[in-house]
């Protein structure tokens, strides 16, 4: 299945429909992307009215999803989509519902900014050091796996995938870090498990960004790689490479 | 009027037109053939006239007014009539006299203008003979034994129908034992002489055989001589009473009632009494062997013969044309040789009927026949059996002439069969042989039907070949009776198209046989109507079963 | 409290071949045969019908062919039967073997043929005969006609045509008085009731109202537990429900033979592909 294939049915309206929910579904990941963004900008400046914006913005997203879900489940039903189609739908439904997730986990970050915020009598902001550019990690391994998903690139979809071992190592690093200062510093230890769980939060939004690499992956490919080691989708991508589609 | 024009309806007002003429060209024919048919069975009343005739005298006429038309006074009188000169037209009458034993003719010639004197006497008799046709006349006495019984005729009248009723009786009785008893016995007999003569032809003969046949034929011999010895007692019981009637002219005529089929007074009876003779002379018509050369009693042997021959022809027709038609269309490779095979069966249903009578006498009754008589029958030679035209060679000639009908009709048929049925069946395993016979054919049954109806119409109207081949003007007796093999296809049979021919103009009284060929047209009309319907009837029961699948 | 991000504990220690990924899949190598294709060719005078078609029919398995009109799945069906012997200059060159023998073969008599590989067509034919004779035409074909056996055997077969409960009272009465889905269940009785080994359907369903054409997938579902089925249809989600296996053919080729799954999911062909989502190539 290649992003050219969509256009490509005798129903011109079938085309229509198909473009319409990719072009939804890449309209929420921008948006899932900015709420991201603006959370971790909200937390590391410690923004109380962007960290606002990002929590009352968040129902867009649910409604998106709710949106696209519906779009879907009318193609299902009305067009009965196969093989390529199918699994565009799949990889679509799938896809919303991680996004919804992230979009959650930015509404959390938004949240556990404003309590950092609230319960500010010190104006440390050490605990902080790491999580921004974390957070700017995750964000743009996000924007990787949408960008993958948008061009239906297998390749980048592969190494973003393999960015969350990165992220993996860096949220280790961010515990132990906030480890330490909780040792140091007893009484900061409220505000350091808040920030723990931004950075929880922030990881579980790599992985969900994973996941999406992986729908991808399945999407253009047809090769379900859930649950299996990298170096094993890399060589499942490697040989679906191989035989993808021969036009005989 | 353009719009009318583009509406259509111009194009319906032609179609229906069409059918119309169509139906009142049927019906015309029909209602023709019914009228001048029918009315010949109605017992007419019996007109007694005082007639002036082209010399003046005073003449007494007895008789039925038979025709009437108008014909112009001055061809009249060229002929020396004298017609008062103010007349431009003249009704002329044709009066039935009858008794033409004594006057030679069974018409006269009348004008309306020179009766002086029309009445309807009650007491005037009809008397139908056996021979010489009708009489009209007034009983005047009966006699029994040579000996005048009465001379009143009023109590004559009451002696009458008794005396009669015992003469037919009798005559019944002479009947029977002339056609079946005597019948048999000389059947036998001839079976027993071509049993010997075939004996002695294969030199097989001996003298115990000879013996044996002899003994046989003694036997019956024998009984021959009792039945004829019964056959001259009757014979003179049915000669014992006569009776004298009165004709126009005076004369006095005595008829014995042997002689007699029946006698009435006409102008005595009723409209229902009328109606009950008019029953009684269509049964007789139909179910009486005819007299007097074909022109008068009934046909049955030639609705017989008409039947059966029909029957024989598609017994023997649609077994060939079926088989025939199967193999083009199913067996054979679609091609060139198909194609003109075709063309070759459809053009011999545009043969004229006669070639197949000469081809039917040249090939049927003589090759074929004459090889059957040679190999079959040695012993009945110099006489033919199946060398001679007959019932089955006439059948078969009207086989081969309507052979085209039910093989076009039975393609045409089995072309219709659905491929589907025919995959059907052979996807279970049924052979082509299998799917034919047990699904194809038996879907195919209504067309064949079809063809079978066409060839059946086509083959009942058929009259020219069969004069070839087997019809005669008189049969003997039927192809179908009581003594062994019952079916006698070598018989000569009769035939309603033919007697129409015969009885219409060749018999010696055209003139009065006219209302009879009328009457026999109808009757062959109805016949084939019949025979149509009951294959119609079958085909119809046979199309509800097979219904096709479109359905 | 604190996960260790690894790699590892996402696979939870099993690799991709231990890993059950198609739930509920057949895979055609571990199948019985029943039918083997072999360098099929075919020809309709001079034009090509059939191009080198290879193939394994599983046993006991439905089989659907789809592809576009005129792609040939009907015609190769029916070289299964040798309904192709039917076509003036048909044509056949390769293999079709069933239980090991090539039905092409000179001695093959193809009537007994036929008894074991049964057909039933797009639209149901039943002969003008009452319920009762369809059913038994085979079997009389065959030369039984003991009336217990008969009964029996129209009885079983219609019962497995799901058509026993509402023709048992109407045995005798002529079997166009059928609906068109009884009708073609009563065709497929007719099949069954001789007991082939392979059931050939030539778009069984495609002149039926939906819920007749359930009810035969249903019946296929059904029979396959007893007959190896192969099934022609124009509409591959039918394809995609009752079959097994599918077969892609275009052109005359067979493009793409896999079981149902994936093809319906993944095919590996682009015409597959391009033709199952309604695309044009």
């Amino acid at each position: 299945m290649k992003k050219a294939d969509i256009g490509h049915h005798i129903s011109q309206k079938y085309n229509q429909e198909l473009e319409d929910v990719r072009n939804k579904v890449l309209h929420m990941g921008g948006l899932v992307e900015q709420q991201l963004a603006d959370a971790v900008l909200a937390l590391t400046t410690m923004d109380g009215a962007l960290a606002e914006v990002v929590i009352t913005n968040d129902y867009k997203i649910n409604r998106l999803e709710v949106e696209i879900d519906d779009e879907c489940i009318h193609i299902l039903a009305r067009r009965q989509p196969a093989a390529g189609d199918l699994r565009l739908l799949m990889a679509i439904i799938k896809t919303i519902t991680d996004l919804e997730r992230i979009g959650d986990e930015a509404e959390r970050v938004g949240r556990m900014a404003l309590r950092f915020i609230e319960g500010e009598t010190t104006k440390d902001t050490k605990p902080l050091l790491g999580i921004g550019y974390f957070g700017d990690h995750v964000r743009r391994s996000l924007h990787a796996a949408l960008d993958a998903f948008a061009r239906m690139d297998v390749y980048a979809a592969t190494q973003t995938a393999k960015e969350d071992i990165k992220i993996d190592q860096e949220y280790e690093g961010i515990l132990r870090q906030l480890m330490t200062y909780m040792m140091e510093d007893p009484r900061s230890i409220p505000r350091v498990i808040g920030v723990m769980w931004s950075a929880r939060a922030l990881e579980r939004i790599g992985d969900r960004a994973r996941n999406i690499c992986e729908y991808v992956i399945y999407l253009v490919g047809g090769k379900d790689v859930r649950h299996i080691s990298l170096e094993q989708v890399e060589a499942e991508v490697r040989a679906s490479h191989r035989d993808e589609k021969k036009p005989s | 009027m353009k719009n009318w024009f583009k509406s259509g309806a111009p194009w319906i007002w032609i179609n229906a037109s069409a059918v119309s003429i169509n139906l009142l060209a049927v019906f015309g024919l029909l209602a023709l053939i019914a009228v001048r048919g029918l009315g010949y069975f109605w017992p007419g009343d019996v007109a007694v006239l005082e007639y002036k005739t082209k010399q003046g005298q005073v003449q007494k006429l007895i008789g039925e007014f038979w025709e009437t038309e108008q014909v112009k006074a001055e061809v009249l009188r060229s002929n020396g009539f004298d017609i008062p000169n103010d007349m431009l037209q003249v009704t002329r009458h044709v009066l039935k006299v009858g008794n033409r034993d004594a006057y030679g003719a069974d018409f006269q010639v009348i004008l309306q203008a020179n009766i002086l004197k029309q009445e309807y006497p009650k007491d005037v008799l009809v008397v139908v003979r056996r021979e010489w046709g009708n009489l009209y006349g007034y009983l005047q006495t009966i006699s029994q034994a040579g000996q005048t019984v009465t001379t009143r005729p009023q109590q004559a009248w009451q002696e009458f129908a008794p005396r009669m009723r015992r003469a037919i009786d009798l005559y019944d009785a002479i009947k029977q034992i002339e056609k079946k008893q005597l019948g048999t016995i000389n059947a036998k007999l001839e079976k027993i002489r071509l049993q010997s003569r075939r004996d002695e032809l294969e030199q097989r003969m001996t003298a115990d055989k000879q013996h044996a046949y002899d003994e046989q034929r003694g036997r019956l011999e024998q009984e021959r001589a009792g039945f004829e010895s019964r056959l001259s007692e009757l014979h003179e019981q049915i000669n014992r009473d006569s009776f004298s009637v009165t004709i126009q002219d005076g004369r006095s005529l005595t008829i014995p009632f042997s002689k007699v089929v029946k006698a009435y007074r006409p102008n005595e009876l009723g409209v229902l009494d009328k109606l009950g003779m008019y029953l009684a002379n269509v049964w007789e018509f139909i179910s009486d062997d005819p007299r007097e050369a074909n022109t008068e009693g009934g046909v049955f042997p030639a609705i017989f013969g008409t039947v059966m021959m029909v029957l024989i022809m598609a017994i023997l027709v649609t077994p060939l044309g079926v088989i025939a038609a199967v193999y083009l269309r199913e067996y054979a490779k679609q091609g060139a040789l198909t194609r003109t095979i075709r063309i070759a069966v459809n053009n011999l249903a545009g043969v004229p009927s006669i070639v197949y009578g000469v081809f039917g006498l040249g090939f049927f009754v003589y090759i074929v026949g004459g090889n059957i008589d040679r190999w079959l029958f040695p012993e009945a030679a110099p006489a033919p059996v199946f060398g001679t035209p007959g019932i089955l060679w006439s059948s078969l000639t009207l086989a081969i002439l309507t052979l085209p009908v039910v093989i076009v009709a039975t393609e045409e048929g089995l072309s219709r069969i659905p491929r589907s049925i025919r995959e059907g069946s052979l996807a279970l395993g049924a052979t082509k042989f299998e799917t034919l016979w047990r699904t194809v054919i038996p879907m195919a049954s209504p067309a064949i039907m079809t063809g079978l109806i066409l060839a059946v119409a086509r083959a009942a109207g058929e009259v020219a070949p069969l004069m070839l081949v087997g019809v005669v003007k008189l049969a003997p007796s039927l192809p179908l009776d009581t003594t062994a093999p019952f079916l006698h296809l070598d018989r000569k049979f009769m035939h309603l198209g033919f007697h129409i021919y015969d009885v219409g103009f060749q018999s010696p009284n055209v003139e009065a046989a006219r209302p009879l060929v009328y009457a026999t047209s109808l009757l062959l009309v109805v016949v084939i109507l019949f025979l149509n319907l009951a294959a119609i009837r079958i085909r119809n029961h046979l199309r509800e079963k097979y219904r096709a699948l479109e359905g | 409290m604190t996960t260790i991000a690894t790699d590892t504990p996402r696979t939870h220690g099993m690799d991709i071949n231990s890993l059950q990924r198609d739930f509920g899949a057949t895979r055609l190598e571990q199948e019985k045969i029943a039918l083997q294709v072999e360098n099929l060719n075919l020809f309709y005078a001079k034009t090509q019908a059939l191009y080198n078609v290879n193939m394994v029919i599983p046993r006991h398995r439905v089989t659907a062919f789809i592809g576009p009109s005129g792609c040939g799945k009907s015609t190769l069906l029916r070289c299964f039967n040798r309904m192709n012997d039917l076509v003036d200059g048909c044509r056949i060159d390769g293999m079709i073997k069933l239980g090991g023998e090539d039905i092409y073969h000179k001695r093959v008599n193809v009537a007994a043929l036929r008894s074991r590989v049964g057909m039933v067509f797009q639209k149901p034919n039943p002969f003008p005969k009452s319920i009762y004779e369809n059913v038994a035409y085979g079997l009389r074909t065959q030369g039984v006609n003991d009336r217990r056996r008969l009964d029996e055997a129209v009885e079983k077969a219609l019962r497995s045509a799901a058509l026993w409960d509402e023709a048992k009272d109407r045995l005798h009465e002529n079997a166009l008085g059928l609906s068109g889905g009884q009708q073609q269940r009563l065709v497929i009785a007719r099949a069954v009731a001789i007991e082939p080994e392979v059931l050939l359907l030539d778009e069984p369903a495609s002149a039926l109202d939906p819920i007749s054409t359930l009810k035969i997938e249903e019946l296929i579902y059904e029979l396959k537990e007893n007959y190896t089925l192969i099934i022609v249809t124009h509409n591959m989600q039918q394809a995609a429900r009752v079959s097994d296996y599918t077969a892609f053919m275009y052109l005359g080729k067979l493009i793409e033979f896999a079981d149902t799954n994936t093809l319906f999911t993944n095919p590996a062909m682009k015409q597959t592909e391009d033709y199952i989502t309604g695309r044009y190539g």
